[in-house]
């Protein structure tokens, strides 16, 4: 295997910039996925029937509490991918863990939204609006859980084996992952809550 | 300690917050809704634009191009989705 040593661990060999690359277009087609899913929401969100509509349902701390938690954790991850790159794995472990304990959070509040949605009376079954809402929104959610394992796996490879190409590798695409859910929760936030809300 | 705190990292995620504090302001004020959600396209696309840039290191090999054209074109394609579909059946054009 050829170490390109000009260049940070993730992409020292060909193997791990392919790698890199393909996830990448991976993303694109997630971009897709989630691009379908705010066209059915803007088709659907004033079908509401006798079910309420956003603005009665939407609460802004709970949302904002949300933001706060996956912004903060896309930066930390951030300083994740910065400290591998500084050979300092202590550090980096540190940060993932941080990041993956406010996904946990982020994933608990949402848990407890979808629990309050459901109990005021907006199921997935209420219209096609609440439908809409919480495929969206679930879909979302399931990302950030799959990740919240994917990031745990990646940490104990990282402990068992250290800093390789590979780990490293491994590492900075589940960063690129986990910035594009704060991307896409950005875009729920701006234009499911605040324009349901406004 | 100071060297695991990147300074470019950290102006992305103060200015993530400013971002996301602006975008509030259209709860907060009675805006129209074309003002409203002009702030938030902004706002949004701005802090897309952050995160790919200083987060995700889009443009740091020499696959920059690519990444930056798959992006892009699947944005354009996600877009033409979304106003597609919304002329057809919400706009009735």
């Amino acid at each position: 295997m050829k170490l390109d040593h000009s260049q940070p661990l993730e992409y020292s060999t060909g193997q791990n910039n392919l790698n890199i690359f393909g996830f990448w277009i991976f993303l694109g087609a997630e971009i897709m996925l989630f691009a379908t899913l705010f066209t059915s929401y803007f088709t659907l969100e004033h079908r509401t029937g006798s079910g309420p509509t956003g603005a009665e349902i939407f609460e802004i701390t709970p949302v904002l509490i949300e933001t706060i938690l996956l912004l903060t954790s896309s930066f930390v991850i951030g300083l994740g991918i910065h400290a591998m790159r500084l050979g300092k794995q202590k550090a980096m472990i540190s940060f993932f863990a941080i990041t993956l304990l406010l996904g946990l959070a982020f994933l608990g509040v949402e848990i407890y939204e979808f629990v309050h949605y459901v109990h005021i009376g907006a199921g997935l079954q209420t219209s096609a609006f609440t439908a809409i809402l919480l495929t969206t929104l679930g879909t979302h959610g399931l990302h950030v859980t799959f990740g919240l394992f994917w990031g745990l796996a990646i940490i104990l490879q990282v402990k068992k084996c250290g800093l390789t190409p590979e780990t490293a590798n491994k590492s900075f695409i589940f960063s690129l992952y986990w910035h594009f859910l704060d991307v896409v929760w950005i875009f729920i936030f701006s234009f499911i809550y605040l324009k349901g809300m406004m | 300690m100071k060297e695991l705190f990147p300074v470019k990292q950290v102006m992305g995620f103060v200015f993530s917050l400013i971002f996301t504090a602006i975008a509030l302001s259209v709860y907060f004020f009675d805006l129209s809704f074309a003002a409203g959600l002009t702030i938030l396209i902004v706002t949004a696309f701005i802090q897309a634009i952050l995160q790919l840039v200083v987060f995700m290191h889009a443009g740091e090999t020499k696959d920059k191009w690519a990444i930056y054209g798959n992006v892009y074109f699947m944005i354009f394609i996600g877009l033409i989705t979304i106003f597609g579909t919304l002329f057809l059946f919400i706009w009735d054009m």
